[in-house]
């Protein structure tokens, strides 16, 4: 019992300590980038509901992220930037796509899931690149509203940083919880076994729609916070290539770890900002380390150090 | 080749291990102890190196413009010796993917963990704007290249220096050209769908009515199109007088070429801004397809300001200079002549804006001027036709020159 | 008149364009259900070689089998390593790999020809034009109709009609008998990729003198490949006609009556397709991955 108690509480306190050490201690570029690290590897993590439950690769992915960053954006253009406002719009829009979505791949899969989703991002994007009213079209909006609450102004990168380690660490317990919930197994057996789950009486079009809403609320309350790390929002958000970027950071972190996404997607960022700055050839270094990854790691950083803890 | 070390390219001094913040923390230190004797202030400027970050595309699709903005600024350093006003140059370079979050990231780590004293580049307009309230709430001077009108408009800034045109300026000429050359003929227009084209187009049509021409139908198609077939035989259906196009890059090459099997070419002529026809990205890929048609631009290899550049940009074994590798010499341009008003010191950055926008700047793009209102240069626009060369090489050639062309500014 | 008929035969070329980057992609994921991404690396290096040929002055037509050469030889040292090790394993670990491969032949392939767009010289023969009802419609666009056609049927005859076509065939259902038959499947299947990559590099050899080749078309190029197998059904031989077929007329006729909304139309149409056929034009035995 105490055991398992402190097998709780060692992840949680490293957590804690891993967001309060750099909020004491990192300069405003470095709790920026942290803060960017968090929420796209919260995106990612709920791409791991999909991928690593339920087996349903989606390049549709940063279509519920930006779609929930434009309507985020938008809501707080017209009404402030008040968080609660923005973090409603944004998942809300992102659910709603989901559902959309969710019915969409209800009888595909496979390679047709794959580009389903990503024929339905993109339908997602050209919206977003063509309402030029609404979105800003190519050139997006910007000069947005910082985020509030109350009377609390929260636009500082401290503020930023631990709005999005919050948030990470809601949508991480969040999504365990769905994992180790029936509709966490029942999805799993849906990719497994898809005609005894169907002969057992559980319908897998239901299955996949309440994985998508999951995903998509997790991806849509991390995609509202995104605008507001630089005030401004545009279609790069919405783009298929994010959605591309999001497996490969999902696939470093190691796909089915929950937390491997944290850890993919900083390692993926901090790769691209920080080669980048040295050499010309960033893509084939990131190319090359993201094929050692495949052929050696395939569960990723996250399974290498599972493997390496348990001896 | 091709390895160049982006930030050690061009100054041997830091090809050893790059200074690492010890020294400048030294420095720092020393000024901090030595503010209070006002005489030494300046000696010390003059030994600090000073650091220029440069923001631009070296992936994604503005690569090649990327690469030359990048050795048009790189020319410039080097002909000076890597020291402006007097000041070691330390120099910086970000690649932005063409993507606005990557290129704010970018910009912030420039800012906050390289300390760059001042920010050039950008080719993208979505990124330029995304760094508008990036710099300016950073308070950092930042020489903007992106050609959005907003730049010069609503998201003009005090820290934001413009040493290039907006579309207006070329979509406005355009149509006087058209207007004077043309006779108010039935032009149809045609334009990738994304807010330069928009832009380019919209200038172009309202101008073009104004001067009593009749603007034909507006057709758009979407950024990167793979075959542009099926629009160009709704083109030669429609049989317009001329055409008024803007695509840029790979889709200027391949509507070029097709417009050229289409038979086309020759036949109705074709009017676009610069970056339609550009002397470096475009013009070497399309052969003679484009042979006759004309552009307004504020960059022409055979403008009387660009020749020496020409001769220099060059020997370094680079094509006959294009937009970008010209606009980053000119951003260099203006950045030494910035520092050399203001004897190499950055610190009153008010004063340092108002000696720059004081008097004009000699530049490649001819004498510069600027409107003190938004940072906004003020150009001379080219009208460029595009001939054969000596040499057999197409060339953008002046046929015309519209001077000293402002933006409206936060007026329009 | 001439009008509908140039569009119709816009679309036709644009089409066959599509059959043959497509096929290449179709024949390894029906043959031995290999997803391979890096397919349009393949092709942008077939256009590369093209150009590069075509520059050189050496005889024009030798062009294509050049950059089918390049692209087979590029191919024949990615199977030996690493893709042979994937052949068995799930459709996702399969993306993964061949997605970072072609990150790193994209890259490598902007070292080595740069980020410059180049575009190929191409023959007087090939530059005519032929007008119909008085509209104008060029010559390489047939020459590409023609050749698609040709290509197209050549390999069924091959797959189809050969003992060899058979062998490979057997191969997919059930590899253990056929080994049993003194025939190694694993040249077998090398040849197979091979083959795919050296029709990547065709189809970019004749793709150049219409897309041109930049860094990033590889991308574009995969993605209208794969829309086109996927549409078609994964890789029935027929599957793929239809997939180019549906794509070609989706995408050029959304220009022609929208230009405007041309990819939100083209790209509804194929979802709906997909939402009507979960499974493509032609569906294939369901099998477990």
């Amino acid at each position: 019992m105490r055991r398992a108690l402190l097998s709780r509480a060692a992840p949680m306190a490293a957590a804690l300590l891993a967001l309060a050490l750099p909020a004491a201690l990192a300069g405003p570029f470095h709790l920026r980038f942290l803060a960017e690290i968090l929420l796209l590897g919260t995106a990612v993590m709920s791409l791991d509901l999909l991928v690593g439950s339920g087996g349903l690769v989606s390049l549709g992915h940063a279509a519920l992220f930006g779609t929930a960053a434009y309507a985020a954006a938008v809501a707080a253009l017209h009404l402030g930037g008040n968080l609660l406002l923005v973090l409603g719009a944004g998942t809300g829009a992102a659910l709603l796509l989901a559902a959309l979505m969710g019915v969409a791949i209800m009888r595909s899969s496979h390679l047709f899931l794959l580009i389903l989703t990503l024929l339905l991002g993109q339908i997602a994007w050209e919206v977003a690149f063509h309402w030029r009213a609404v979105t800003g079209g190519a050139d997006g909006l910007r000069g947005l509203p910082p985020l509030s609450l109350g009377p609390w102004r929260l636009d500082g990168p401290r503020a930023l940083f631990l709005l999005a380690g919050g948030l990470a660490l809601a949508a991480h317990a969040l999504a365990r919880s769905f994992v180790a919930a029936p509709i966490g197994r029942a999805l799993v057996g849906a990719r497994e076994q898809p005609l005894r789950m169907s002969a057992l009486g559980y319908s897998t079009a239901r299955i996949r729609l309440r994985a998508m809403l999951a995903a998509g609320g997790i991806a849509g309350a991390a995609g509202s916070l995104y605008p507001f790390l630089n005030l401004y929002v545009g279609p790069q958000s919405v783009h298929w290539s994010l959605s591309a970027t999001m497996i490969i950071m999902l696939v470093i972190g190691g796909v089915g770890s929950l937390w491997g996404a944290f850890l993919g997607s900083a390692v993926y960022l901090a790769l691209q900002t920080y080669v980048s700055a040295y050499t010309d050839r960033w893509q084939l270094f990131v190319g090359v380390i993201f094929v050692l990854i495949v052929l050696l790691l395939p569960h990723g950083l996250a399974g290498a150090a599972a493997r390496w803890r348990r001896g | 080749m091709g390895m160049l070390h982006p930030r050690d390219a061009l100054h041997p001094a830091t090809l050893a291990p790059r200074p690492a913040a010890g020294r400048r923390q030294v420095l720092g230190g020393l000024a901090a102890a030595l503010a209070g004797l006002p005489l030494a202030a300046p000696a010390l400027a003059q030994a600090q190196p000073l650091r220029i970050g440069m923001i631009t595309s070296l992936s994604g699709p503005f690569t090649a413009l990327g690469e030359s903005m990048r050795a048009g600024m790189q020319l410039l350093l080097a002909q000076s010796g890597n020291r402006l006003a007097g000041r070691p140059v330390e120099f910086l370079v970000e690649d932005d993917q063409a993507r606005p979050e990557e290129g704010a990231r970018r910009a912030r780590k420039l800012i906050g963990q390289d300390r760059v004293d001042l920010l050039c580049g950008v080719i993208s307009s979505g990124v330029a704007l995304a760094l508008r309230d990036v710099v300016t709430e950073a308070r950092t001077p930042t020489f903007l290249l992106g050609s959005a009108n907003d730049l010069a408009r609503k998201a003009a800034s005090p820290y934001i220096v413009r040493p290039t045109k907006t579309n207006w300026m070329l979509g406005s000429t355009a149509a006087r050209w058209a207007r004077e050359k043309l006779g108010g003929a039935r032009v149809l227009t045609v334009a990738s769908d994304y807010a330069a084209g928009r832009e380019y187009v919209g200038d172009f049509v309202e101008t073009y009515r104004q001067l009593g021409g009749r603007p034909g139908r507006t057709l758009w198609t979407p950024l990167g199109s793979a075959d542009f077939g099926p629009l160009l035989t709704t083109i030669a259906a429609e049989r317009p007088e001329a055409v008024y196009g803007f695509f840029a890059g790979s889709d200027a090459v391949r509507f070029l070429r097709q417009w050229q099997e289409y038979r086309l070419a020759g036949r109705v002529p074709l009017i676009g801004p610069g970056a339609f026809f550009d002397q470096e990205d475009v013009l070497p890929a399309v052969g003679d397809a484009a042979l006759g048609a004309f552009s307004t631009f504020h960059q022409s290899p055979t403008a009387p300001a660009s020749a020496a550049f020409n001769r220099a940009y060059m020997a370094t074994g680079k094509p006959l200079p294009g937009e970008f590798s010209t606009t980053g010499y000119v951003c260099g341009q203006v950045i030494r002549a910035l520092l050399e008003r203001t004897g190499g010191t950055l610190a009153d950055w008010e004063a340092a804006r108002a000696a720059l926008f004081g008097a004009p700047v000699e530049t490649a793009f001819g004498t510069m001027p600027f409107d003190p209102r938004n940072g906004q240069a003020i150009l001379d626009i080219h009208v460029n036709a595009v001939r054969r060369g000596e040499d057999g090489r197409m060339v953008n050639t002046v046929v015309h020159t519209y001077p000293q062309l402002r933006d409206p500014g936060p007026d329009a | 008149m001439g009008y509908a008929i140039v569009q119709v035969l816009n679309a036709l070329s644009f089409s066959a364009l599509l059959l043959l980057t497509g096929l290449g992609l179709s024949v390894v994921l029906s043959l031995m259900n290999f997803v391979n991404l890096a397919h349009g690396a393949f092709y942008l290096l077939g256009s590369y070689v093209a150009v590069l040929w075509l520059a050189s002055g050496a005889p024009w037509w030798l062009a294509f089998p050049a950059a089918f050469l390049a692209a087979a030889l590029a191919g024949a040292l990615l199977e030996r390593f690493p893709f042979r090790r994937f052949y068995a394993r799930p459709h996702l670990m399969q993306v993964l790999l061949t997605y970072g491969i072609s990150v790193i032949l994209a890259d490598l392939m902007r070292w080595g020809f740069g980020a410059q767009i180049l575009t190929p010289e191409l023959p007087a023969a090939l530059r005519g034009v032929v007008f119909l009802f008085d509209m104008p419609f060029p010559l390489y666009r047939l020459f590409l109709i023609g050749v698609g056609a040709v290509l197209g049927l050549l390999l069924w005859l091959l797959l189809d009609r050969t003992l060899w076509g058979a062998a490979l065939r057997a191969a997919v259902t059930d590899r253990g008998i056929v080994e049993t038959l003194g025939i190694d499947t694993r040249r077998l299947f090398a040849a197979v990729l091979v083959l795919s990559a050296g029709l990547g590099g065709l189809s970019g050899a004749l793709g150049a003198g219409m897309l041109a080749a930049y860094p990033g078309l590889d991308e574009e190029v995969l993605i209208l490949a794969l829309i086109t197998v996927v549409v078609g059904g994964l890789g029935s031989f027929g599957g793929t006609v239809a997939g180019a077929l549906v794509v070609g007329f989706a995408l050029t006729f959304s220009k022609v009556w929208f230009p405007e909304f041309a990819n939100v139309v083209a790209f509804s149409a194929m979802a709906g397709f997909l939402l009507l056929r979960p499974h493509g034009f032609v569906a294939p035995p369901l099998r477990q991955v």
